[in-house]
């Protein structure tokens, strides 16, 4: 916002300040002169009254200089402008979209992006139409396209900083399609955001009929978050890990994180590396783990509040389990068979409560593998007619199996027992240099696909695949590499080689973890409940049969209905802890957290309407006259002025 | 040109009032004021036994009637009195236009006091002073006396700053016997000064009355405006918003004549405040009462 006049001639009276200065002077100068016997009751009564004269002298001048001046710029017409996009005087139909995105949380971005919306409204030719939203909509009612300024300067006021991101380009595309209808023949979409890179997946996104206005103070937006919280239960205790990330160039020092579960509050002070991340632990000990609570892990705040906590829910049952069974264990653990394969765990399971077991061959013979969701076998050489069953039992109740082979694999002993679970007939065992090519495409996004030329097999059992197996992998000779097969209600994976680098470098390509990964998402793998959930994610509530007054209660305490037919819960706009209720009575609750991709503050290139020479061109300024503050000015000192000469007469 | 300093209408209806010593006095001739002496005072005091020297036409042959025994009657003596008048002729004694001129208004004060006690048989003297000028005329009785004190006041001009223990002193010297002192004088000085001047004139058992003469500016500080005042002594100056500073102004001076009628009340010395608007007459018959 600037200061300007629209009759600065006028501001040649401001030399008229001068006057009353001038006029004292004169008026000292030119004072009667008498003489007098008294003086001396003159000056000692004069210097009592020499500081508050004083006083008074100079506050009446000043205030008389304000009046004059005032009164001066009144005639000068005072104006603040601001730069706005150049309207033609033909009537304009203008989407007005502020970006409500949780970055724009970031200091004062939103309050700027109304003001912003406000001096467009103030600019628009007329006959113009507009209308006011968000870019998110959440829950906020749309607005119609209204010629009212007045209405659209208030329904600005209702829109609300979001805790999600959209996706922009559909968002803004539907805006413009609104627009269609509008009754006049020019039609803008404006849009008032900080460009930050998340919620854009083309970067040029520039457009005939789209105005960018940049609302950014176009310096480095440094930014700490809390990003991941994981939980590991152990015996009468629970150890909260909370992921710490620094997204600026500078290293954050001291950094306070409180870390509390139910009434218990741990506090450590951090340092987190530039774009680094720092794990901190917080064991909460002599808990009882099989009670459900809710606690958070909080930092100390910096400009964008909304990301710097996070929410978790602990419930030991509704803990994911994996099991991991490894056929060599070795000392060192980095020579294990299953050393990667874990590590790809535990790097996926940071989003999730997972509980990861690792085994040795003897320990899962008289196993119940019940209690499990997946299961890995690595290079597991002995197999009993038990086991096998126990395992086909798993696989046929949902349960999945991923088998890696190896050195200790007889043929014999898993084409016998495991016939009914392997998704082929162990053949051979063969070397040669392959490397890897995508068979069938259906699974797999593009980033693995490209990449799998570097993955180098020396050695592989050859595989009689069945009818109902389908290959996901093969090597450059066509062998089978990775295998899958559905069974009752489970699947079964096989790779025909070792899960560790004795025979190939597949654990160690950037592959690897997409395909683990790939494989714990998959939907049909038996899934325990989660309790985490990312604003705006539909959550599905288990309601109590025959009972209908379930009802939501969300972090500020409002109770929320759930949709009857479909279940589910959509209103997950806020972060926090919800509860489910039904009858005043506790079922569970469920926490909601900010998505921590939109912690990292990074502006997409595109270039700037403000910043660009183009554009600039074609900016103007929108002019909103203020003599009438400055009126009332004049007439407020006008009153002070006779006020003060009141009291000291 | 003695006539116009001399308010001889106030004189002549001022006739009737005596102006008394209040102690007595120890004059030699006739005259109004009790005397140390007994004796020729037609006012009885008291009786004594008769004794061999006393006067035959003072015994009370009434009571030698009555109580066969000799009695003579004792009667108080009085005297004349000398009268010393101090004029301030100091340059802040000329304040005020024609009538309303402190010093003119001083000088028929004056004039009209002498004229008086003259009148009623006192011996009447002068001093003229200032810091740094004193004129002197010594105490003389008798009506024709008037002439000399007219004409000095006549020829009085005021100048200088106001000094009073110097006067005073000379004064003193002066008027060694029994003397009563008139002081005439805005008094704009020291007040410790006025006390100190004022002690040294009890102290030599002489009586005192203040005619403090001021002009009714000083008093009500009706200014408005912005004035630049000049002192008339000093020549110091000060510009003052009169209106801001009047309130305050009359209160230090009311504060200021109520400490000098506070002195004079603890050393027993009349006092008059003699604005230049009040009539002559007025302010000696509140001399005259007191």
């Amino acid at each position: 916002m600037n200061l300007s006049f629209l009759s600065p001639l006028f501001l040649i009276g401001l030399a008229a300040i001068a006057l009353p200065v001038i006029a004292h002077l004169i008026s000292r100068k030119n004072s009667l002169k008498k003489s007098f016997p008294a003086v001396k009751f003159l000056i000692s009564t004069q210097g009592q009254l020499a500081s508050r004269s004083r006083i008074k002298d100079l506050v009446l001048l000043l205030l008389r200089a304000l009046i004059l001046a005032l009164i001066v710029l009144i005639f000068a017409k005072p104006a603040v402008f601001s730069f706005s996009q150049k309207m033609d005087k033909t009537p304009v139909s203008v989407a007005i979209v502020i970006d409500n995105s949780f970055s724009m949380g970031y200091e004062d971005n939103f309050k700027r992006a109304q003001d912003k919306a406000q001096d467009m409204i103030d600019s628009l030719p007329d006959g113009s139409f507009a209308f006011i939203t968000a870019l998110i909509p959440d829950n906020y009612n749309e607005s119609h396209l209204l010629e009212n300024t007045r209405l659209l300067r208030k329904s600005i006021n209702e829109i609300e900083l979001s805790f999600s991101f959209t996706d922009n380009e559909e968002r803004l595309q539907d805006i413009f399609s609104y627009l269609q209808n509008a009754p006049t023949e020019k039609k803008i979409v404006a849009l008032i955001t900080d460009f930050q890179k998340n919620g854009w997946s083309n970067e040029d996104v520039r457009k005939p009929w789209l105005e960018l206005i940049d609302i950014s103070n176009g310096t480095n937006s440094p930014n700490h978050a809390v990003s991941g919280i994981d939980l590991n239960y152990i015996n009468d205790s629970i150890r909260v890990v909370s992921r710490v990330s620094n997204f600026s160039n500078d290293i954050v020092a001291e950094l306070l994180t409180t870390t509390q579960l139910g009434k218990q509050e741990i506090r450590e002070f951090i340092d987190i590396d530039p774009q680094n991340s720092n794990a901190l632990e917080a064991s909460f000990t002599n808990y009882d783990i099989s009670l459900p609570g809710s606690g958070s892990v909080q930092t100390t705040h910096d400009k964008l509040k909304a990301d710097d906590v996070r929410y978790f829910i602990s419930n030991y049952k509704e803990e994911s389990r994996i099991l991991i069974v490894d056929g060599d264990p070795r000392e060192d653990s980095r020579l294990s068979e299953t050393y990667y394969l874990a590590r790809a765990l535990e790097t996926i399971s940071e989003n999730a409560a997972t509980n990861i077991t690792i085994l040795d061959n003897n320990s899962i013979l008289n196993k119940d593998l019940s209690d499990y969701q997946l299961v890995y076998l690595a290079n597991v050489g002995e197999i009993t007619p038990s086991f096998a069953k126990e395992l086909e039992k798993f696989v046929n109740d949902g349960g999945t199996v991923v088998i890696f082979l190896g050195n200790r694999v007889s043929m014999g002993s898993y084409n016998a027992l495991l016939k009914n679970i392997l998704p082929g007939e162990l053949l051979s065992l063969k070397e040669d240099n392959l490397s890897l090519i995508l068979s069938s495409a259906s699974i797999f996004p593009k980033d693995i696909t490209d990449r799998t030329d570097q993955i180098r097999v020396e050695k592989l059992f050859n595989i009689s695949i069945h009818p109902e197996s389908e290959v996901l992998f093969k090597t450059t000779d066509d062998s089978p590499f990775l295998i899958k097969k559905e069974l009752g209600k489970g699947n079964v994976f096989m790779f025909s080689s070792t899960a560790d680098t004795s025979w190939n470098n597949f654990s160690i390509t950037p592959v690897f973890l997409p395909v683990i990964k790939m494989i714990h998402d998959l939907p049909n793998i038996k899934k325990n409940k989660s309790r985490h959930y990312f604003v705006g994610e539909p959550v599905k509530i288990e309601t109590i049969e025959g009972n209908d007054s379930t009802i939501i209660v969300d972090p500020r305490g409002k109770e929320l209905k759930v949709n009857i037919e479909s279940g589910e819960f959509q209103n997950t706009w806020l972060p926090g802890i919800y509860r489910v209720e039904t009858d005043s009575k506790l079922n569970y609750s469920f926490a909601v957290n900010v998505d921590p991709r939109e912690s990292k503050l990074e502006k997409i290139s595109i270039p700037s309407i403000e910043s660009s020479p183009e554009q600039t061109r074609d900016l103007v300024k929108v002019f909103k006259e203020i003599w009438r503050y400055f009126l009332w000015g004049v007439i407020a000192l006008f009153v002070s002025e006779a006020a003060f000469r009141g009291i000291f007469s | 040109m003695s006539n116009e300093i001399l308010d001889i209408e106030t004189a002549v209806r001022l006739k009737g009032f005596n102006f008394r010593a209040s102690s007595k006095v120890s004059g030699y001739k006739s005259g109004i004021h009790k005397s140390y002496y007994n004796g020729i005072s037609p006012d009885f005091l008291d009786h004594k036994e008769y004794s061999r020297g006393d006067e035959l036409k003072q015994i009370d042959w009434r009571l030698y009637g009555r109580h066969d025994r000799l009695y003579v009657k004792k009667f108080e003596d009085e005297v004349n009195m000398r009268w010393c008048i101090l004029i301030d002729k100091s340059a802040s004694m000329d304040y005020g236009d024609g009538e309303y001129n402190k010093f003119e208004y001083a000088k028929k004060l004056c004039a009209t006091l002498a004229y008086l006690l003259l009148k009623q048989g006192d011996s009447v003297g002068l001093v003229a002073f200032s810091e740094d000028d004193i004129e002197l005329i010594t105490p003389r009785a008798g009506s024709h006396f008037i002439t000399p004190i007219l004409d000095k006041l006549e020829t009085l001009k005021p100048s200088g700053s106001t000094g009073l223990k110097d006067p005073v002193l000379k004064a003193l010297e002066t008027y060694r016997s029994d003397a009563s002192f008139v002081i005439m004088s805005d008094f704009l000085i020291d007040s410790k000064t006025i006390e100190q001047s004022i002690k040294l004139i009890r102290n030599s058992r002489k009586e005192i009355s203040l005619f403090q003469v001021l002009h009714p500016d000083e008093t009500e500080f009706n200014f408005s405006g912005s004035i630049e005042f000049e002192d008339l002594e000093t020549a110091e100056k000060v510009i003052v918003d009169t209106g801001s500073l009047r309130h305050i102004y009359r209160k230090r001076v009311m504060e200021f004549i109520d400490k000098l009628k506070h002195i004079c009340h603890e050393n027993e010395t009349r006092y008059v405040l003699s604005p230049t608007n009040q009539t002559i007459e007025k302010s000696l018959i509140q001399i005259a009462n007191k």
